[in-house]
């Protein structure tokens, strides 16, 4: 969604305009659902806790700083929702996507073996990426998918803009040598 | 998981900024899971309306972004008000930054009074709590009004932002009457009391 365009709905909310923070919803449920499934594997606590996510940017809105993007805030309040959800229940786990939201399927397409190459590549890739420790997995997708740039990548996590570089080079560096070895050992 | 050995030793053989884009790639694309039907409704639904003073109205209002065109030839007559309007302004700001009168007491401090009505006189002990006694469960407790049915505490707090609530038999309770609140981060929800110099205080 355009800057202003959050702008103006932020603003709208702020005045008292509660219907207007629908678009904010619809624009960025996703993302949040996403991250929240990612963290909790269970699709009904996920939509609980993004909507608690959702609620509490809502409550928070007078602390977020126009001018900024509104995604990264949202993302990082997000954050902080899964986290406060994970140490309520004593977790720290890793959830892995099954089949990547079933992103390849290569029996449907036994004519095209480039094509079926690079989607298995790229599969295999993003179970890597889903395989990672939290803290660079979360770096990858705000870098790659979401386009943060390192500065929003550090104030989403809450980090410092050269620990947000190292993530996502450490990120890449762990996904690479994952994938080397699985591919490796397939040759052995 | 998809797993295919026919990608063999060629991808051992890439290097990194192929694997690289060929990471980026994927995470681009990747789809991402729909949330259930109906969800931004529920999110809706359970938002209340916001509770603002007229000041914080009138302050968003005039800092809303708004899209601006002029002429050429217009321009300086409207450079020429604008330079008027932010005089007035300026003075206008001076006015409102002014620094708050000191009270009788030399103290800097002004009269505050926190009322949470409980006509059925069901709680045993209320407190204040709130960043100006460090949220001390005890500091601040009010007294009961059986004819009013309302607990009562009256103090002195220096012109600020206070976040507050109340502590009804060491349960914490919002404030109903609160016209300004904040979410703080753990399930619970802080009034705001803004006092000032003009207005003795504002619930």
């Amino acid at each position: 969604m355009d800057e202003s365009r959050e702008a103006e709905i932020i603003s709208d909310v702020l005045q008292g305009d509660v219907q207007a923070f629908e678009a904010l919803v619809r624009a960025y449920q996703g993302p949040v659902y996403a991250l929240m499934l990612r963290y909790v594997g269970d699709v009904d606590v996920a939509a609980d806790l993004a909507q608690e996510a959702f609620t509490r940017a809502y409550a928070r809105l007078e602390t977020f700083s126009t001018g900024k993007r509104f995604f990264p805030w949202l993302y990082s309040l997000a954050l902080n929702v899964s986290r406060d959800w994970m140490r309520r229940n004593g977790r720290d786990r890793h959830v892995f996507m099954d089949d990547a939201a079933g992103m390849v399927r290569v029996e449907d397409r036994p004519d095209e073996r480039q094509a079926m190459d690079d989607q298995v590549d790229g599969a295999k890739a993003f179970d890597h990426v889903m395989g990672l420790a939290p803290k660079y997995r979360e770096a990858l997708l705000l870098r790659f998918r979401y386009d943060f740039s390192m500065q929003e990548i550090a104030g989403a996590l809450g980090i410092t803009t050269s620990g947000a570089k190292m993530r996502v080079s450490r990120g890449l560096e762990m996904v690479r040598e994952r994938f080397t070895e699985v591919n490796d050992g397939h040759e052995r | 998981m998809v797993m295919n050995g026919s990608s063999g030793r060629k991808d051992a053989g890439r290097d990194n900024a192929a694997l690289d884009a060929l990471i980026r790639d994927a995470v681009r694309r990747a789809p991402e899971p729909v949330p259930p039907d109906g969800f931004s409704a529920r999110v809706m639904a359970g938002l209340a309306p916001r509770r603002l003073s007229a000041m914080a109205r009138l302050r968003l209002w005039l800092t809303r972004p708004r899209s601006v065109t002029f002429t050429p030839l217009r321009l300086v007559p409207a450079m020429a008000a604008a330079v008027v309007l932010l005089a007035v302004g300026f003075l206008a700001l001076e006015r409102v930054n002014a620094p708050v009168a000191m009270d009788s007491s030399g103290q800097g401090t002004l009269p505050v009074r926190f009322v949470l009505h409980d006509a059925d006189a069901s709680a045993r002990a209320v407190s204040v709590i709130g960043g100006f006694n460090g949220w001390q469960a005890g500091a601040s407790t009010m007294r009961h009004d059986p004819a009013a049915g309302v607990w009562v505490l009256e103090t002195r707090l220096p012109p600020g932002d206070h976040e507050y609530m109340f502590l009804v038999d060491g349960r914490p309770v919002a404030d109903p009457q609160a016209r300004l609140t904040r979410d703080d981060g753990f399930g619970n929800v802080n009034a705001i009391l803004i006092v000032n110099g003009r207005h003795e205080h504002m619930l």
